[in-house]
């Protein structure tokens, strides 16, 4: 499968800016093998997956009202399957993080995306969400979201203009439609070491066990 | 004039009834007037102010925490309900920086429980008498108070960490028994109680609220706010910036009304600086301001229904909503942050066809505002879920500083478009909407009817704009005398006010915004006791607070 | 002879299918456990307390009067698929029973039942 083989309705292949990082990903699956069967099961299922991601609403602050303008009348959401937005974690697809995450926040973020099943992928959206945004400097601002979960696109902006949004959440559509169902070779995604730190005591905790105390 | 008459006297009668109980405070007739007093003095000074009868000062308006390096303390800004022009300033000053105290005025003022807690957390002052002395915006693991003047921030102290802490029910606080300071400690909620956290992560908060609630079945008891998820610290950071620089985050608080924000800055940087800001550019603000409001109560507005389950009307308010963000992005390229007011002017002149896209689009809106009112307003459902729920006193909302569409659906006139006219509310003529019931529904009605009140004042505007330039001449370096500045401006939500100290220097020694959205959220506890759970998540949607503005 | 051989096939028609679909998915499916994921959800932050205490009996009592009257429900869809068959004397029968399962909505409502009280005094 090359990049150009990646289909999205009325949008040509190069058309889209970030290609190469794709095209690493692709080799990397390619590297693990697969026969052609099961490819075309793959790309069904992938067809099916891309097209109905329900999105979780984590809206913090200014790129949420962008959010939901995108998902409103004019802008439409519902034309890639994405207008359910779920309150629960345990029913979305994917989290788009709008907005700034601070100190106060990062556990709960953390612990969101832990209860979201799987297959699941995070879009950072907006400035603050890529890097803290107009915030750097700020002592209670992550700096980046993707220090605290994986980050799947990123999408720049303050606040990103819906149109954006959509070419993002393409980019993230094309993510989708190469992955692998059998054989499962998604990248396992771990922790940070320095944020499983106990605010209170210091000590570090292991995340499989000890985790709140419990 | 018999304004100005009155004004002195109000003045000299203030004078004379502080010296009358601390002789020994200074007073000095500065932007307003400040009367600063030892720490013992306060509660005095402040309940005189507070109890009498002619000047009747019972709307704090904000509580600023200082630190002037060798001292701590805060800044009172005392106005009154009656006549909201006249103002007082009480400042009071602290020197011992490990353990310092100042006396709680929670007894008087309903919105000083929350500003002090909020004060406790970032500079460390605690408040003698407050019932409830936790911190308010940060964690309580918090080491160090940010805001002092000789804090570092420390990564290894207050790591970024993925573990949540634990939260404790155990309000500690000081009292004052027989002159001795005694301190206790009392839980928040009882022993049985079912307790359930309402938010953070959750669809009608309005943002990352968290409300921890202890039900009775399908009733609230009670209601602990916690706040502080996206306390971004922007007053510590303006510190470091150079006023145009402060610009950029002031939109970033209440998003909704970013354009009014920044207007409320740059005036208070004008006034301080002494910049004329031209005829055209006061046009273009005011007319934008409008216009920004109107989008504002329109998302209100619309997540409102949306809350009560209507999602259709949530499609509709935001429909009319892009309108008017298309207006705003042809004149200058954003829609919800539109970047528009500098110091001195604005910065994009209008595009050549504003008056007649505005003008096409006041009608358009007066055909909606009559379809939203056939299909919602009084249907059977959204009146059963809005009438007689959440009734907000007067007293109550003078108390806690419950300003905007909320305050005056409680009979409290309060508009400082009206009352402290800027820009041009002076020379245009509209009412301001008042409805007694103080109920949800009145404050529904009250957004609806101010949207045709702004329609009605972009009429008046809209044809008359003069030529000239958009922006004064300004220095890329402003520099402000040395003092204390302030400013309010009336945004969707209420009452927005600026503070800004400066020692003459490039930078601000200290910049405090003054949130309309606090006010609101400290009076849910209030107004929702015995509620249904339904209610309260239409309550708060009726209130319309905007999470960033509490937390800054 | 035939009709138990029917609900057989049926039967086991049925355990099939869900077998099928249940254990195609438990073979294939890709697998991912963390400790999170077995957590109650509270909006983001961790639970507190135990969830096994006394819950009001008002929940209790909707809940019964619902299952009365979808059970009402249920007992009408057979008289409905062959009502022009039982003629006057099936009609007369069946609003009897509707008649004494309205007696006990009419008392519930007298009582109050229908309405959320508060145990506690505000």
């Amino acid at each position: 499968m090359e990049v150009n083989d990646i289909k999205i309705k009325a949008f040509p292949a190069e058309e889209f800016k970030d290609n190469d990082t794709l095209q690493l990903y692709i080799d990397e699956l390619k590297k693990a093998g697969g026969s052609v069967i099961v490819g075309k099961l793959d790309q069904l299922i992938d067809w099916g997956r891309s097209n109905s991601l329900w999105p979780i609403a984590f809206a913090t602050s200014c790129c949420g009202i962008e959010f939901m303008a995108a998902a409103s009348a004019h802008y439409d959401l519902s034309r890639f399957g994405m207008e359910v937005t779920r309150n629960s974690p345990r029913q979305a697809d994917v989290m788009v993080v709008a907005g700034t995450i601070v100190n106060k926040m990062a556990p709960l973020l953390r612990r969101v995306y832990d209860q979201m099943a799987e297959p699941k992928y995070v879009v950072a959206m907006g400035a603050c969400s890529i890097s803290g945004g107009p915030f750097l400097n700020s002592y209670n601002v992550i700096q980046g979201v993707d220090r605290i979960v994986p980050v799947d696109v990123y999408i720049p902006g303050c606040p990103p203009r819906p149109e954006s949004l959509f070419y993002g959440l393409l980019q993230l559509q094309r993510k989708v439609k190469i992955e692998r169902f059998f054989g499962n070779k998604r990248i396992k995604r771990n922790y940070r070491p320095e944020t499983l730190v106990h605010p209170e005591t210091g000590e570090t905790i292991d995340p499989q066990i000890d985790f709140d105390n419990e | 004039m018999n304004n100005r008459d009155a004004y002195d006297t109000a003045m000299n009668e203030i004078t004379q009834l502080i010296q009358q109980i601390a002789p020994d405070a200074q007073i000095e007739a500065k932007q307003r007037l400040t009367v600063t007093v030892r720490p013992d003095q306060l509660h005095p000074v402040i309940e005189a102010l507070y109890g009498n009868e002619t000047l009747c000062f019972d709307y704090l308006i904000s509580l600023v925490g200082m630190d002037w390096g060798d001292r701590l303390g805060a800044i009172y800004q005392l106005s009154s309900s009656v006549d909201l022009t006249r103002e007082v300033i009480v400042i009071t000053a602290t020197a011992d920086r490990d353990n310092p105290l100042l006396y709680s005025v929670t007894d008087l003022y309903g919105t000083a429980h929350l500003n002090e807690r909020e004060i406790y957390a970032l500079f460390g002052i605690r408040f003698i008498n407050n019932p409830d002395m936790r911190r308010f915006l940060l964690n309580d693991q918090w080491k160090g108070f940010p805001f002092r003047k000789d804090y570092v921030h420390d990564p290894k102290l207050n790591p970024e960490t993925v573990v949540s802490s634990e939260i404790i029910d155990v309000a500690p606080h000081i009292v004052e028994r027989d002159g001795e300071l005694i301190e206790e400690s009392v839980a928040v909620f009882g022993e049985e109680d079912y307790i359930v956290n309402i938010g953070p992560q959750h669809p009608s908060t309005h943002g990352v609220m968290h409300f921890r609630t202890s039900l009775d079945g399908e009733i609230v008891k009670k209601i602990d706010v916690h706040s502080g998820y996206i306390h971004r610290g922007i007053e510590k950071l303006c510190e470091s910036m150079t006023y145009p620089q402060m610009l950029h985050l002031t939109d970033r608080l209440d998003y909704l009304s970013a354009n009014i924000n920044r207007h409320a800055l740059c005036m208070c940087i004008e006034k301080a600086a002494e910049i004329e800001v031209p005829e055209r550019a006061q046009y273009i603000r005011t007319i934008m301001d409008e216009l920004q409001r109107i989008s504002s109560h329109l998302l209100a507005w619309a997540t409102h229904c949306n809350d009560l389950g209507a999602t259709t009307a949530f499609i509709y308010g935001m429909r009319e909503r892009e309108h008017v963000l298309d207006i705003f992005d042809k004149t200058c390229g954003g829609r919800l942050i539109i970047n528009q007011n500098v110091v001195g002017g604005v910065m994009f002149d209008i595009y050549p066809d504003f008056q007649k896209d505005v003008k096409a689009f006041i009608p358009y809106m007066r055909r909606r505002l009559k379809e939203y009112d056939d299909f919602f307003s009084h249907n059977a459902i959204a009146l059963g879920r809005m009438v007689h729920i959440g009734l907000l006193s007067r007293e109550d909302a003078i108390s806690y500083g419950v300003t905007g569409p909320a305050g005056r659906a409680s009979g409290w006139s309060c508009d400082v478009r009206r009352y402290k006219p800027y820009a041009l509310y002076d020379q245009v003529e509209f009412k301001e909407i008042v409805r007694t019931e103080g109920d949800s529904y009145a404050r529904y009605l009250n957004r609806l009817d101010e949207i045709e009140e702004s329609l009605h004042i972009i009429e008046q505007l809209i044809d008359n704009i003069p030529s000239g330039e958009v922006c004064a001449k300004v220095k890329p370096i402003i520099r402000i005398p040395a003092g204390q500045f302030f400013q309010s401006v009336e945004t969707g939500k209420g009452e927005f006010g600026v503070f800004i100290e400066s020692s003459g220097d490039k930078n601000p020694s200290r910049v405090k915004f003054r949130s309309p959205s606090l006010s609101a959220v400290s009076v849910i506890p209030l107004i929702s006791q015995g509620a249904f759970l339904s209610d309260l998540i239409g309550i708060t949607g009726s209130m319309d607070f905007v999470i960033p503005d509490i937390d800054r | 002879m035939t009709e138990s051989s029917f609900f057989l096939v049926v039967l086991l028609a049925g355990i099939t299918l869900v077998a099928l679909g249940l254990g195609v998915a438990l073979l294939i499916s890709p697998k991912s456990v963390n400790f999170q994921k077995g957590e109650p959800y509270e909006c983001g932050l961790p639970t507190h307390g135990t969830s096994w205490m006394q819950f009001r009996v008002g929940y209790y009592l909707y809940a019964i009067l619902f299952l009365m009257f979808d059970v009402e429900i249920i007992f009408l869809f057979p008289w409905a698929t062959v009502v022009r068959s039982l003629g006057m004397t099936g009609l007369a029968s069946i609003l009897m029973f509707i008649v004494i399962l309205s007696l006990g909505l009419a008392y519930a409502w007298k009582k109050g039942v229908l309405e959320w009280k508060s145990t506690t005094s505000k």
